[in-house]
């Protein structure tokens, strides 16, 4: 495997613990009522 | 807390100009499909199909499309963020601009004013237009979602944000080019640079005007229609990062085999398959938000375009992953399936949800109940017939058609000319104009239904009169 | 977080979607019409086929015709050598297009002679009966502006010399998107590069042939010759094809590669057995000599 190809499984990686960054943070227990309000919220009479 | 009093005013301007661009679109749409199998049709130099086709897109992704986008963003933002728009009279102006700048596009695309790039064919004073139409927009929802009394944004809010900017981006870095007279310009990018530069505009244009604005409105309108919240915010969230990310890596799968690096084609064609993951996480985010509610796909006329349109949506972001896979464009690209596809998106998706939108503002914005329910239905079933017949008689040409261009003889040779392959298309053509024509005849029960809902409609019980509340 | 502050997630998703768009978009800058790319004799449009470019681009064109040639072989038999990105340095805009009602046009430069453009794009059903191009005969009515082909000229930064100019004078917009046609795909010289050399001894199959197996091989004529060839070989754009004394080897091989500099077409796509057909029936079935035999 050459340098480059190095590289863009680097990046590959970083992109995907990103992804899973983003999931764990918006799935984890401390954020389970806050992520879900809005979607009550935005249901009060307007 | 005081219920603060919103502007409908632009809400009601820009879902009658929606209307009336959308009406066009379908029309001019009908004519160019009765060309393709009449050439008599065609009246130069100005009513050729060569022109009227652009006129036929730009009219519906621009008028139709952001027309409506501008009306349900006005309306969403001011609900959402509980305060009224930033700036009514900027609004309003807004309004006024949009129709100067559709009617300049249509007049100038009539006369032969075209840069020729798909979906971005007007030339660079319309392109300077639109440019400050969509600024004055933008402030006007940014600094709207700024002032805003609601502390943690809703989903939709953020997919209108994310369509601001993307369609910002997109537009102004397509828009690039050299002025060489008062509607002409040349490009400033080449050959295959330009062609990759424009489908990446092209594709995202899907994304950030085709896609974004519409889940925004399924994310609003289905839980106000159904009266229960969405199944998972949280997992519209990771869509909604997974969806901008992926989209802009795609546009090079409208160029698979053409001089454009393979590297570019490859990435988009591996892009475009991942893609399935996030609009499939907002079509099943859907469904599972109907979790004892699919009853009223029965009862409420407002779910069965919403669904149907996210039905659409689903089978469209399979179909186009399938087509961005080299072997599959190798087959398929440059036939009549393509239209097909892009049809099943903008009739089908696109206009389905819009629709539905319409259908749920006039009673408020108006404060009339809908006229008549069964004729809403009647529009439901022949857009739905319509679109579908559009469709698959375009699939079925386009396979058609690939197998008759790819045919050979054992001894290497071509089996058909290039007019031979193309007489067979003759009656699925014709089959594509009548499935307009029905689609067409909905979209006019569909403005008569709202006339009358306006002219003659019951006024409507106090739930529903936020009309009163209208600046 | 992003979730309470509208500005840091327009910052955020801005930053998104440049991922993509600086790495697909903005990085094939580096190798994309760079000097690795260049093909030499691809040489800039001259001022009547800028001209007709623009044409092309005003009356749409590209919403029905293609033009790239990709790498497949029925798309390479059926149209010619496959597009690469050097020809296309000098196209400002791209005019790829995404639709084939109409055939590809990448490849179209030198393979009809002008006469036969004048008369398609007069009447495009006058030879293809079936087509569904619409005329473009009043083309023909608007002279050219000689003045401001000059400017655009200037804005593209393309040369030109003043008697390419003052030939503007004279022409009008059909004598540019002819001109146009007739370049396209014509800066590779792939035509001749492409030809075919026929090694060993031609044989006739159909030596011969009777009339009745040959009255079938007239719709094969008929698609294929007869819109420069006339309906009875009488001639117009091409030759008039009665009674000529070609050999049967040398005609087949006029029809298989054909004549590039005269502008008789290639039609080696058909097959050599179509070939065969088209030169018995040419030289013996309105000959009165297929019975002959």
């Amino acid at each position: 495997m050459d340098l480059a190809s190095v590289f863009y499984l680097g990046v590959t990686f970083g992109l995907f613990a990103i992804l899973v960054g983003i999931v764990l943070r918006t799935y984890s227990k401390k954020r389970k009522e806050t992520g879900e309000a809005p979607k009550y919220k935005m249901l009060d009479d307007d | 807390m005081e219920k603060p009093s919103y502007n409908t005013d632009i809400v009601r301007g820009f879902v009658n100009w929606s209307i009336i661009w959308g009406l066009v679109a379908v029309l001019v749409g009908v004519i160019v499909s009765l060309q393709m199998v009449n050439p008599d049709l065609n009246f130069p130099p100005y009513l050729t199909f060569g022109r009227l086709r652009p006129i036929h897109t730009n009219a519906g992704i621009y008028g139709w499309g952001v027309g409506f986008i501008f009306a349900t963003f006005f309306y969403m933002a001011q609900r959402l963020c509980k305060t009224p728009i930033w700036s009514p009279k900027l609004a309003k102006f807004q309004l006024w601009f949009f129709n100067a700048t559709i009617i300049a596009s249509a007049v100038t695309l009539l006369m032969g004013f075209t840069t020729s790039k798909e979906y971005h064919e007007m030339e660079w004073p319309i392109d300077l237009m639109i440019i400050v139409l969509w600024v004055m927009f933008a402030i006007n929802i940014i600094m709207t979602i700024i002032k805003r009394r609601e502390e943690q944004m809703y989903i939709s809010l953020w997919y209108m944000m994310a369509a601001i900017i993307g369609i910002a981006v997109l537009f102004v870095v397509n828009s690039a080019a050299v002025p060489a007279a008062l509607f002409k310009s040349y490009s400033a990018y080449a050959g295959t640079n330009d062609a990759n530069v424009h489908w990446w505009f092209g594709h995202n244009a899907v994304a950030m005007a085709l896609t974004a604005p519409p889940l925004a409105m399924f994310y609003y309108f289905l839980p106000k229609s159904t009266g229960v919240p969405i199944y998972s915010h949280r997992l519209s969230i990771i869509s909604f990062w997974s969806l901008i990310f992926m989209y802009l890596w795609t546009g090079a799968h409208h160029l698979l085999w053409t001089p454009v690096p393979d590297w570019v084609q490859t990435l988009a064609m591996a892009f475009s398959v991942m893609l399935i993951a996030p609009s499939w996480g907002s079509v099943i985010n859907g469904y599972l938000s109907m979790n004892g509610q699919w009853h009223q796909m029965r009862d409420n006329y407002l779910v069965k375009f919403l669904i149907l349109g996210l039905t659409f949506y689903g089978l469209q972001t399979l179909q186009g992953p399938m087509q961005s896979i080299r072997t599959f464009s190798a087959f398929i690209h440059y036939t009549d399936w393509v239209p097909g596809h892009i049809h099943m998106g903008t009739m089908g998706w696109v206009s389905m949800i819009g629709f539905a939108c319409i259908y749920y503002l006039v009673p408020r914005i108006y404060g009339n109940e809908i006229f008549s329910i069964p004729l809403a239905n009647l529009h439901f079933w022949l857009i739905l017939i319509g679109q579908l017949i559009w469709s698959i008689s375009m699939w079925v040409a386009g396979v058609l058609q690939a197998g008759m261009w790819n045919a050979m003889n054992p001894d290497g040779s071509l089996t058909y000319t290039f007019m031979e392959t193309m007489v067979e298309m003759y009656p699925y053509w014709w089959a594509r104009a009548i499935g307009g024509l029905i689609y067409l005849i909905g979209v006019l029960i569909f403005i008569y239904n709202l006339y009358m809902t306006v002219q003659k409609g019951k006024k409507s019980s106090s739930t529903l009169t936020e009309a009163e509340g209208r600046a | 977080m992003w979730e309470k502050k509208p500005v840091l997630l327009m910052v955020l998703a801005t930053c998104t979607i440049l991922a993509g768009t600086i790495i697909t978009m903005i990085l094939p800058f580096t190798w994309v019409n760079t000097k690795a790319d260049r093909i030499e004799g691809v040489v800039p449009y001259t001022p009547i086929e800028q001209e007709g470019r623009d044409i092309y681009i005003r009356e749409g064109c590209n919403n029905c015709h293609s033009q790239t040639v990709r790498p497949l072989v029925a798309e390479v038999l059926r149209y010619g050598e496959y597009s690469k990105s050097g020809e296309f340095v000098y196209d400002r805009p791209f005019l790829w297009g995404s639709k084939r009602t109409g055939p590809d046009l990448a490849r179209v430069g030198g393979k009809y002679p002008d006469s036969w453009h004048y008369k398609h794009m007069d009447s495009p059903r006058s030879m293809v009966p079936r087509t569904n191009m619409p005329d473009y005969k009043w083309l023909r009515d608007n002279p050219l502006d000689a003045e401001a082909i000059q400017h655009k000229m200037d804005v593209l930064d393309f040369p030109y010399n003043n008697p390419q100019i003052a030939a503007l004078q004279t022409k009008n917009e059909m004598d540019a998107i002819v001109a146009y046609m007739q370049k396209l795909g014509n800066d590779i010289n792939w035509r001749k590069a492409t030809q075919v050399e026929i090694i060993g001894e031609l044989v006739n199959p159909y030596a011969g042939v009777d009339h009745i197996t040959m009255e079938p091989w007239e719709s094969v004529y008929r698609n294929n010759c007869a819109a420069c060839h006339g309906e009875h070989l009488e001639g117009e754009i091409g030759p008039e094809l009665v009674g000529d004394n070609y050999e049967e080897e040398e005609l087949f091989k006029i029809i298989y590669n054909g004549i590039p500099d005269g502008g008789m077409p290639s039609f080696s796509a058909l097959g050599s057995d179509k070939v065969w057909q088209l030169t018995n029936f040419i030289k013996y079935y309105n000959q009165g000599e297929g019975e002959s035999h």
